[in-house]
């Protein structure tokens, strides 16, 4: 089995990749790993885990949310995927090899033979087309996976039974970055073809080292160890349970019971948190702090008053006070108006000198406030009133009292409407809001392009808010294409320039740092970069 | 002559009033300090909580949603009761919680037992199938449990404060109805009600110029009983989060935010408890004292 791409476009394509993967190397060492060397795995046990909220419809493809990824991380396997061992790395999942064209644009998988679903059909190549098709195909709104391909991937072909060949619109550096994404799996087409989509429990049938055993609604979700696995010897573990645990006390609170065996998932613990289960957990723990990989937004939509207005949306920009809301409601733990946390996207970040310095993210915040009540006086002399939609989970709804504390400053007065997590999103997806004061998202990549392509440009599988702008959309598109580093940069420096001047629909409030923790009889746990991934648990085990 | 005769008849509330006419309001208070000493307590307080809604702005250092200053300050110096976890000052939110606590009491009470007092009095008077039909549906009611009763209602209605009012009425509607009921059937024997019939008086005359005047004693017990009952049904109700929206100053909310830092700063939700204690304390012993004074069987209240 190669890992290593043929062709020499690939090469650079990887080399590319080596940086970002280098920075994440150095975040590695400073995170966690449970003290597995040299130990014996000992197969058995139920790893405990939690969920923040009900994941609702399980379409790995056709919903964003973490507790839907959480639900079904263990269930499917992608043709690529973060290996578990070292998640800084992409490893083969299903594909066993690939190779890359000499002009970069079509990439040939070399699929696992033997593999079987979790009903006993055989797994092929028409798998990997049917998914990837669905995910392509213009009238599925796919905004995990479909969001990140559709602007690269210019069609897919079986060539046999298991060779799968996918053609590129252009040679995209994060292209096999998309591919080893969680949201990415593939699904069986005999299933597709059955059920019409994957949003029912029945229909998760993965190949993955876990089956899906059962889903309470509110309660628990449950998977069993896939006995015929394509690894064997793996999974270790007898299953994993994963509780759905809403809000943040409840959390805590089994966190500090020992009810739960990691806390790698959102929202991170804030210190006071983290301190405090210490304190009743003592050594049984490692406490760690990570950059999570989410940015925290708040969201206006455009094509609704009072935020159609783009010198409102400007003065909300202005008028909020990041410093303040990452010390209070992070607690110190973010990175206060960035568009990329330095920590994660390394240099595609622009420097944090000078975002803090530019208006709406600069202090003391005084000419700014004045300016952003100017622009709310002119359209609305008297302030306006709006509806702030908020999902019930984590802190949510303490982050949007304090937007709102400060948004009442310029005139802007909002009263909070509180929804369950999976209606939240729903809705938000349907567009039936006005403003959403606090929203994080969660990059599936470190892929710099991740973010626009999630959230900025016309397409956005979460621009919820409707905006459109051309230059956001053709600055996104040339970074996709770019294939030089720094060039890219560049690109990316200037899209990060261009909202933070601007009147976005979702503002960059901050990047979301935290703290997690994993019990020390879990064995073999190795941190991801993003929350996502690394959380298939085939190579966990339970120490006694 | 037949209103004559309802006054005459009236209740003994009203006994109370003539019997404290010519004390003056410092021997009013002397003698029911005197006659009810915890009531007189219980009075004090429900006075210090209507002069702090009633004055929350003037008494209140800063607005209750100002997010201003430091998180998790501990009580003393510039925050007496020190600053929440968003850095907002919890006297400020305290004493505005008085006002929406009271508002909410106030207006729920009084908008359910008056329409269960309705109820009761016009079902009672007229009989019939139409009163075993209601009575019916007053037993459904009163078989839910209230506090179910009051989640599925908000889960139903959303999130804001007239909602809580809404659910809270609807909890008090039947046992008003009930209550009010039982008294209106033996008002509606009383030979002056009879009177009036013979007097030519219309059904609806009877009702509202006769017997419903002479339910007022039980009307005001009830009032002053369930507004204590309320206050603690919305403070449960935003404590779990389906009460007023999360950013009002609802004294169970504060409660709900205080569990999230028990350890950290106690006193977030030390203060909003007791203010809930405190009020529902001096409700009841008020509402006690009320009963004592207007119960015809316990005649020592009354000297």
């Amino acid at each position: 089995m190669s890992l290593t791409p043929a062709a020499s476009k690939g090469d650079r394509c990887m080399r590319r990749l080596a940086f970002v993967i280098a920075i994440l190397a150095v975040l590695a060492v400073a995170a966690p790993s449970a003290p597995d060397a040299q130990e014996t795995p000992r197969p058995g046990g139920i790893l405990n885990w939690y969920v923040y909220g009900d994941p609702g419809r399980l379409d790995i493809h056709l919903e964003s949310p973490l507790s839907v990824q959480q639900a079904l991380a263990g269930i499917y396997s992608g043709l690529l995927h973060r290996d578990p061992a070292a998640p800084d790395k992409l490893a083969p999942d299903l594909a066993e090899r690939w190779t890359a064209s000499p002009d970069g644009k079509v990439y040939t998988f070399h699929l696992r033979k033997g593999v079987k679903w979790h009903d006993g059909q055989p797994f092929t190549s028409a798998d990997v087309k049917a998914t990837l098709d669905r995910v392509l195909n213009p009238a599925t709104k796919s905004p995990r996976c479909g969001s990140m391909l559709k602007p690269i991937v210019a069609g897919v072909e079986a060539v046999d039974s298991h060779t799968i060949q996918i053609a590129l619109k252009f040679p995209a550096a994060p292209f096999l970055e998309y591919t080893a994404s969680a949201w990415c799996r593939i699904a069986a087409k005999h299933v597709l073809d059955k059920y019409g989509d994957l949003s029912k429990p029945e229909a998760q049938i993965g190949t993955g080292a876990f089956k899906f055993k059962r889903y309470e609604r509110g309660n628990v979700i449950e998977w069993e160890k896939n006995k015929d696995y394509f690894i064997p010897g793996l999974p270790y573990l007898d299953g994993v349970k994963q509780f759905v645990l809403v809000g943040f006390p409840t959390q805590l609170a089994a966190a500090k019971a020992g009810r739960i065996h990691l806390w790698d998932t959102w929202p991170p613990m804030k210190k006071t948190d983290a301190d405090e289960l210490k304190r009743a957990r003592g050594d049984a723990v490692h406490v760690y702090q990570v950059a999570q990989n989410t940015i925290f937004l708040a969201y206006m939509h455009t094509q609704k008053p009072p935020f159609n207005n783009p010198d409102v949306r400007r003065a909300v920009h202005l008028a909020l006070d990041r410093q303040e809301l990452v010390a209070k409601a992070l607690e110190g733990a973010g990175v206060p108006c960035a568009v990329f946390d330095p920590k994660l996207s390394g240099d595609f970040a622009l420097p944090l000198e000078e975002v803090q310095k530019m208006p709406g993210c600069r202090q003391p915040k005084d000419a700014d406030i004045a300016e952003a009540k100017k622009l709310v006086e002119k359209h609305y002399p008297n302030g306006v009133d709006v509806e702030a939609a908020v999902r019930s989970v984590g802190n949510y709804v303490d982050r949007a009292q304090l937007v709102l504390s400060q948004l009442r400053k310029i005139g802007i007065r909002g009263t909070i409407k509180t929804y369950e997590s999976a209606a939240g999103f729903a809705v938000f997806g349907k567009g039936d809001f006005v403003f959403l004061p606090t929203q994080d998202r969660a990059m599936v990549t470190v892929d710099p392009g991740d973010l626009f392509s999630l959230i900025y440009t016309t397409d956005a599988g979460s621009n919820w808010g409707k905006w459109s702008d051309k230059k956001v959309d053709e600055l996104t598109e040339r970074g996709l294409k770019e294939t030089n580093r720094e060039k890219r940069k560049q690109i990316y420096w200037e899209l990060q320039r261009y909202l933070l001047s601007g009147s976005p629909s979702a503002i960059p409030v901050a990047w979301v740092e935290g703290f997690h923790f994993v019990d020390k009889k879990l064995r073999g746990y190795k941190w991801a970069p993003t929350v996502y991934d690394n959380n298939t648990f085939m190579k966990v085990w339970l120490a006694p | 002559m037949a209103d004559q005769t309802g006054v005459a008849m009236g209740a003994a509330s009203v006994k109370v009033a003539e019997g404290d006419r010519g004390r003056g309001i410092v021997g009013s208070l002397s003698w029911f300090a005197a006659r009810q000493p915890l009531g007189f307590v219980g009075a004090i307080l429900v006075l210090a909580l209507v002069v702090t809604a009633i004055f929350a702005p003037a008494l209140a250092p800063y607005g209750p949603k100002d997010a201003a200053f430091a998180a998790y300050v501990p009580p003393g110096g510039e925050f007496p009761m020190g600053t929440d976890h968003l850095g907002r000052d919890m006297l400020s939110r305290i004493v505005w919680g008085a006002r929406l606590s009271l508002y909410v009491g106030l207006t729920s009470v009084l908008f359910g037992v008056t329409v269960g007092a309705l109820w009761g009095v016009v079902t009672a008077y007229f009989g019939g199938a139409a009163d075993t039909v209601s009575q019916r549906i007053v037993d459904s009611l009163m078989a839910l449990p209230p506090i179910i009763l009051a989640l599925a209602l908000m889960a139903g209605l959303g999130q804001s404060v007239t909602n809580v009012i809404v659910a809270l009425a609807v909890l008090l509607v039947p046992t008003a109805a009930r209550t009010i009921r039982s008294v209106a059937l033996s008002i509606k024997e009383m030979p002056y009600v009879e009177a009036a019939r013979g007097a030519g008086a219309t059904e609806w005359r009877i009702i509202f110029r006769h017997v419903l005047p002479n339910t007022m004693a039980t009307y005001i017990v009830l009032v002053t009983v369930n507004i204590a009952y309320a206050i603690v049904v919305e403070a449960a109700l935003s404590f779990l989060g389906l009460g007023a929206p999360p950013d009002e100053p609802s004294w169970g909310g504060m409660l709900t935010a205080g569990t999230q830092a028990l350890e950290t700063a106690p006193w977030m939700i030390f203060f909003p408890g007791l203010a809930i204690s405190l009020t529902v304390f001096g409700l009841n012993l008020l509402g006690d004292a009320i009963r004592d004074l207007t119960d015809p069987q316990l005649r020592g209240g009354l000297g």
